[in-house]
């Protein structure tokens, strides 16, 4: 690209990067971002990606850009871990590249890899492991039978090679009962278990598969089942029930702000997600403008925070002659509070954080 | 002038401030003492675009104006004291004492405002 052709995109990215601030919308962003990622700068993209997620948390074009954009750092990541393992093979960096690949699904690039891997380090069973995770994938994607043999091929070869790599034993105690192979797996489950007997997920999992019947151990038959009903034997664990129901998230953040408006000086409490808000105190109806305040401060100090690269705005106070506004985020929830001057607004803060934690499995859909 | 900019440099030399910068309304630098890392434009841009949101806002909702600010982010703060036309913009990072910080603030903003009335 010549100079002139240089400072086109410059000025070009200068006045979309206006646009964005001043009529953000889903394809002011993503034009942004087309252009950061037409100058193979990725994260850039992915910045603008994350900003516009942030305002638009719906919008699936910002989704696409977003993965375009991670796909393109992986890959120039990939690129510079390449570059690094021709200076000074480890197994460590072949592992992270593994990841990489098997990731941005480049299957050519990692069997090449593995290949190169297991010739250098002969001893690592990290290449046969990062094989195997990958026929894994593609088993479950398509439940093609040569795929499952290849990887439980590979995985008890990684198994066989070290006994104590934790992943390896997992991936093919989950692959062996998902297809029926109950006992199998269990021996798998089990040692897997001895190396941390604290983890509670092992613990559950070998109570899953307690209950199931046993179809055998011949994997290869098993497998050509699966691929013939085209699903496969055995359901993965329920997922723990640990998460509280919507209603029960509805009324913890309603006992929050209960709280919230307890204390004293605290005239107005909300907590909003999406386009709705509960609402606690002197508030007349959706229309109060303290609603509004809290909206725009979260915004405003949400975009600031990541322009400057410093994280993402959790909690904001604003002083003046309404005396304080509290606002605190976490994701797309936000609580926010009015109270008068003299106020412990610190108390406030920690139970407008209470709230928002409390909310986090809480879908919007419940207005006040 | 050189008063502010002294105002602003004394508050960069103190623990756990990462910069400071006395910007006008309209997102001018009027004088700055920054780490390498925050462009003095950048700054009075982004903190002009913040204030002018919420100050517009809370004047639409008959709430008056907004006269202090802190924001707390994962990896730093900002501490902004807002004047007539302009505002004194205080970035700290993540572990700084806040109140003790908060106070030097508002004592270095009672200079900028009586050295503005001097100039």
């Amino acid at each position: 690209m010549h100079l002139i052709q240089r400072m086109k995109v410059w000025k070009e990215l200068r006045q979309l990067e206006q646009r964005a601030r001043e009529e953000p919308s889903p394809s002011t962003f993503v034009d942004l971002g087309q252009v950061y990622i037409n100058l193979d700068m990725h994260d850039k993209a992915q910045r603008v990606a994350d900003d516009g997620l942030a305002l638009f948390p719906r919008s699936a074009e910002l989704r696409q850009l977003a993965d375009c954009a991670r796909r393109g750092t992986s890959r120039q990541r990939a690129a510079d871990l390449r570059a690094r393992l021709t200076r000074s093979p480890n197994p460590k960096t072949y592992r992270e590249l593994a990841q990489l690949y098997i990731d941005l699904g480049d299957a050519a690039s990692l069997h090449a890899l593995c290949q190169e891997w297991s010739v250098r380090f002969p001893e690592d069973a990290g290449a046969w492991m990062a094989i195997g995770q990958a026929r894994l994938l593609n088993f479950y994607r398509d439940l093609a039978a040569r795929e499952g043999q290849e990887a439980v091929r590979c995985l008890e070869r990684a198994v066989r090679m070290d006994g104590k790599d934790a992943q390896s034993r997992r991936l093919l105690g989950e692959v062996l009962y998902r297809i029926g192979a109950v006992r199998s797996a269990q021996v798998h489950l089990r040692a897997l278990q001895e190396l941390d007997p604290a983890d509670a997920e092992v613990e559950a999992l070998l109570r899953h598969v307690a209950g199931l019947a046993d179809q055998g151990d011949d994997v290869r038959a098993l497998l050509g089942g699966v691929e013939e009903q085209g699903c496969l034997v055995h359901p993965p664990p329920p997922v723990a029930a640990s998460a509280p129901r919507q209603e029960e998230s509805v009324a913890r953040v309603r006992e929050g702000l209960a709280t919230v408006a307890e204390i004293e000086g605290v005239r107005k409490a909300t907590f909003i997600k999406g386009s709705r808000a509960l609402v606690k105190g002197a508030i007349r109806d959706g229309r109060d403008p303290f609603l509004r305040v809290v909206r725009v401060v979260a915004k405003a100090a949400h975009r600031f925070a990541r322009r400057l690269d410093i994280g993402n705005a959790s909690k904001t106070v604003v002083d003046g002659d309404f005396g304080h506004i509290c606002v605190c985020v976490y994701g797309d929830a936000l609580a926010g509070a009015q109270c008068d001057r003299g106020t412990d607004l610190d108390l406030v803060m920690a139970e407008l954080q209470e709230v928002v934690a409390g909310a986090l499995h809480m879908v919007a859909g419940e207005g006040a | 002038m050189s008063r502010i900019q002294d105002t602003v440099a004394e508050l960069h030399r103190l623990p756990g401030v990462k910069g400071a910068a006395l910007i006008t309304n309209d997102g001018m630098v009027v004088a700055a003492a920054l780490d390498d890392r925050f462009e003095p434009e950048v700054i009075a841009g982004l903190a002009s675009y913040l204030l002018m949101t919420t100050q517009r806002c809370l004047a639409e909702g008959g709430l008056g104006k907004a006269t202090h600010y802190v924001l707390t982010a994962t990896h730093g703060k900002a501490i902004v004291e807002t004047f007539d036309d302009s505002s004194l913009v205080v970035m700290v990072d993540q572990f700084v004492d806040l109140g003790r910080t908060e106070a030097e603030v508002r004592e270095a903003a009672q200079r900028i405002r009586r050295a503005s009335r001097i100039a």
